[in-house]
């Protein structure tokens, strides 16, 4: 497959061009840096409104209470409080950590988060760069998390965390290989790694009933399995309910963040939530047509928002679950990754390997 | 039919029955026994300091005297005693007691720990309460004070006025055998035992542990080797302080502190019928089902809370379940504000009755609480939802915690505990008082013996408490008016004869709950001891955690519902 030469032109190119820059080198750099730049702006502003605000709302709702509502229009303004609140506290260095490990460790994991949306096509031209490997790439950023984790974990001089630390990788391990592979089995599909293709793939019609009412080629259609396994592996990889355990509350106190405070610990938090959006926004890539609109007749709405609906929902999911599911044990949570997962996972991509292959 | 009625029949039947298997235990027990010290409750028999063990085995083997519900030490003016109170599990109102004496100078005893496991902690209090030493216990270290407390403070010669402070690096250190500490202890550990377990300390801050409750665990991997509870955090001295208030007003507020998760006015039954037994004092029945009703709604609150904050241990923090629990409870908490005035320390019970009678209009009342009955039903099926039908819940709970019946009773387990190893007991209905007998109710038994069955109990418990409330109501509503009698005449001043002695108990929230009170002529109990059921079930902790994962020592922990506040008193 050729690279798309006359394909999207991506938001680095945009910006260099906007501010008359060129193509030159210096137009790459500064173009790359400033959508960079946006980028991830935007995306922690996300976590801005999911963390403090958000996530307060939902639970709530779920739980019938009320949360925030004093501060501001429908209690928004606990952002900026939370924020003050957060980035004031005193920051705790324990006795006998293990620095400078247990000070990477919480900026590791935001930045594995935050890499991975590099390649991510968000629709409205927004895309910061597209590699022909750009799933591949997606997904080895996202597993630096781990890395993280264990380095908390072990550097915090605290059995809680270690503990943490240690389940967070088994975990991970678990659940990354059906998660991998279940992507491979869409990857069967496309035909290729790269993102804006497989976006691309997704928009021909499925189902075609008149032009405006036309249902899409999204594999969570044409392979509703696939999406089932990789919404729950996603879970698991993100640590949410019914998978937690790395940090279980109840069990090991916080895990592997046992001992972070002020703005280390922000920035754990930030992590994770940054790691729940990537997983929504590689299921809305593979799975559900990336920023396209589910019927051509409501396309008139911009592709990003498309996008935003779609990993909020996934977030909306990850929290639903938290109010209602409960935790399973680490060796059954093994039990489910190993024996279950891997190859329900395994038997998806033969099958579509095989499907592809005979009727494509 | 009056209490008093009730108390005197009862006291008739104890002594028909126990008249003549009185006379055949003592002859049972042959030599050992040196003397007869009958308690109001029961038969006692004085045995030498050396055959604790023969007497108690020939009890629990011959006699079936197989629930050791509590020992009681305490120092006379010439001498030491320890009492064992017996029952019968299959009959607790077949009771007998098993004293010995030892003497002032050589406090020591034959520990009963070989006989029943639950002496072991039993024991540890009464030496660190009041000094007496067991010959031959496992484990003879303080419970409820520091290790390096001075004296022991129910003793006689312990001066009260002395304030004791132990400073946090005088206490026993858990972090002592922490092999992390230094890099020449860590050295030292790889070429020394090479042990790789780990030691850890589960609170007495956790968020599993409800209360100030430590727990030392000893880890292979993620799995439970051994874990030692370490009790005592909020020592509060509530015998001490029962023992300084007077029978008739003072003594009434505390068992509400022995329970802040709603169980308040079932503990104050416990020390109301103990006393009522111990001074003779009849209760009218119009209080009798008032007392009822209101025990029931507390009961209600404490299972609520129990099952809310299962939820939380097993299924997470941000639990939609334990929200609905807490709303569900605070319903039952209006009504109970709404009659004693109270939401957590309710003081209600008087001896004799109850402080006043049901809030007018009674109508309204009425109506609020048949509304929350009536809602009963309905709002257990959710949490049958979310909790008992859902698979992941049944995988984490099914045989977790396994609690064999004969383990639970060698250990002295009540309550739902008890009952969700199959074992049907439950002193509302084997050793009557109230007006329980006359409902229709039932005893909820799971046979499951595992942290699920625990849930199941509790929650159909409150089906049945539910039961019961709405039974009370249509009894209460068809009182006459003219008869609401709410409390008998009792005198302004209670002076129970003196040395007389009696232990008796309720069905609490967590299990059985009994007290022992010792009179001395005076307006005070010369010996005041609490037996909380929390303290034996938590016991058994280790029989059902070792071998298990973390995340199941947690859940079984929790399946247990101990508070704290009855466990260290």
């Amino acid at each position: 497959m050729t690279p798309l030469q006359q394909g999207p032109i991506l938001l680095p190119e945009r910006i260099a061009n906007l501010i008359g820059l060129g193509d030159g080198l210096l137009g790459q750099v500064v173009g790359g840096l400033i959508a960079a730049f946006l980028i991830a702006n935007i995306m922690l502003a996300m976590t801005a409104v999911a963390g403090p605000w958000a996530k307060r709302k939902i639970t709530a709702a779920f739980t019938d209470r009320i949360a925030v509502n004093r501060i501001g229009p429908f209690g928004l303004f606990i952002i900026i409080a939370d924020a003050v609140r957060l980035l004031s506290k005193e920051l705790i260095v324990p006795e006998g950590v293990d620095r400078p490990a247990w000070d990477l460790a919480p900026i590791i994991l935001p930045a594995s988060a935050l890499l991975g949306f590099a390649v991510i096509p968000m629709g409205s031209g927004i895309q910061l760069a597209d590699p022909e490997t750009g799933l591949v790439f997606a997904f080895a950023v996202a597993s630096i998390a781990s890395l993280s984790l264990v380095m908390g974990g072990y550097a915090s001089n605290n059995k809680y965390s270690l503990m943490g630390g240690l389940r967070a990788v088994a975990q991970n391990i678990a659940y990354e290989i059906p998660l991998i592979v279940t992507a491979a089995s869409v990857v069967i599909f496309t035909g290729t790694l790269q993102m804006s293709e497989i976006v691309a793939v997704q928009r021909e019609a499925l189902i075609s009933i008149t032009p405006a009412l036309t249902i899409p080629q999204w594999f969570a259609f044409v392979n509703p399995f696939a999406f089932v396994l990789f919404l729950v592996a996603n879970m698991a990889e993100v640590g949410r309910n019914p998978f937690d355990i790395p940090e279980a509350p109840t069990e090991i106190v916080a895990g592997y963040q046992t001992e972070y405070s002020s703005v280390y610990f922000v920035l754990f938090y930030l992590g994770e939530f940054l790691h729940i959006f990537l997983g929504g926004a590689l299921i809305a890539t593979l799975f559900l047509g990336g920023p396209a609109a589910p019927i051509a007749a409501l396309e008139v709405i911009p592709g990003f928002v498309w996008f935003l609906i779609k990993i909020w929902a996934v977030f909306l999911l990850t929290q639903w679950a938290r109010s209602a599911i409960p935790r399973v044990r680490i060796d059954q949570l093994l039990d489910i990754g190993w024996k279950g997962m891997l190859v329900l996972s395994f038997a998806n991509l033969v099958l579509t390997a095989i499907i592809v292959g005979v009727i494509v | 039919m009056t209490a008093h009625a009730d108390a005197e029949t009862l006291q008739q039947v104890d002594s028909e029955s126990t008249a003549d298997t009185a006379t055949d235990l003592e002859a049972l027990l042959g030599e050992s026994v040196v003397a007869r010290d009958d308690h109001l409750n029961a038969p006692a028999f004085v045995v030498h300091r050396d055959s604790v063990q023969e007497a108690l085995s020939t009890l629990k083997a011959e006699a079936g005297y197989d629930h050791l519900s509590c020992v009681t030490a305490q120092e006379y003016e010439d001498r030491y005693e320890s009492i064992y109170h017996l029952k019968r599990y299959d009959d607790p109102t077949r009771e007998v007691s098993v004293v010995v004496p030892t003497a002032k100078d050589e406090p020591v005893s034959q520990t009963a720990e070989p006989v029943f496991r639950t002496a072991d902690w039993h024991e540890r209090e009464a030496y660190d309460l009041v000094g007496i030493e067991y010959d031959g216990h496992p484990d003879p270290r303080r419970i409820l004070l520091p290790e390096t407390w001075q004296g022991h403070p129910l003793s006689r010669d312990y001066n009260q006025e002395r304030p004791q402070i132990v400073r946090y690096d005088e206490r026993s250190n858990p972090l002592e055998s922490d092999r992390r500490v230094t890099d020449d202890a860590q050295s030292a550990e790889i070429s020394g035992d090479g042990t790789d377990t780990l030691l850890l300390n589960i609170g007495p801050h956790h968020p599993a542990t409800h209360g100030v409750l430590h727990l030392c665990v000893t880890l292979d991997g993620e799995q439970v080797v051994d874990v030692d509870p370490d009790i005592g955090y909020i020592h509060r001295c509530e015998e001490q302080m029962c023992q300084s208030g007077t029978y008739r007003y003072q003594i009434m507020p505390y068992p509400d502190r022995w329970d802040w998760g709603g169980a308040g006015l079932l503990n104050e039954w416990a020390y109301a019928r103990v006393a009522e037994d111990l001074a003779t004092i009849d209760v009218p029945e119009y209080a009798q089902v008032v007392r009822t009703m209101a025990a029931e709604l507390s009961r209600m609150l404490s299972h609520f809370l129990a099952v809310g904050a299962y939820a939380i241990d097993v299924v997470g923090d941000f639990t939609a379940t334990f929200m609905y629990a807490i709303t569900d409870r605070e319903r039952v908490q209006n009504v109970l504000e709404d009659l004693t005035g109270q939401r957590l320390m309710f003081n209600y019970f008087r001896l004799g009755g109850v402080v006043w009678d049901l809030p007018e209009p009674r109508d309204e009342f009425f109506e609020k609480v048949r509304t929350l009955t009536d809602a009963m039903p309905r709002r257990l099926e959710e949490y049958h939802d979310l909790l008992t039908n859902n698979e992941i819940l049944q995988a984490r709970t099914l045989d977790t915690g396994v609690l064999p019946p004969e383990v639970a009773k060698q250990y002295g387990c009540t309550g739902p505990v008890l009952r969700g190893s199959g074992v049907d007991y439950d002193l509302r209905r084997d050793d009557p008082y109230g007006y329980y007998p006359e409902l229709d109710w039932n005893v909820a038994l799971e046979d499951g013996c595992d942290n699920y069955s625990r849930l199941l109990v509790r929650l159909r418990e409150l089906e049945e408490s539910a039961k019961i409330v709405e039974q009370c109501v249509d009894v209460l509503e068809a009182w006459p008016e003219d008869e609401r009698n709410i409390q008998s005449n009792v005198p302004r001043t209670l002076r129970p004869d003196d040395d007389t002695e009696i232990y008796r108990a309720v069905e609490a929230a967590k299990g059985e709950l009994g007290i022992y009170i010792r009179a001395d002529g005076t307006d005070k109990p010369a010996r005041f001891k609490i037996r909380g059921p929390s303290f034996s079930n938590l016991q058994a902790l280790p029989e059902m955690a070792n071998g298990e994962y973390v995340p199941d020592l947690v859940a079984t922990l929790g399946s247990l519902d101990t508070i704290m506040g009855e466990v260290d008193r």
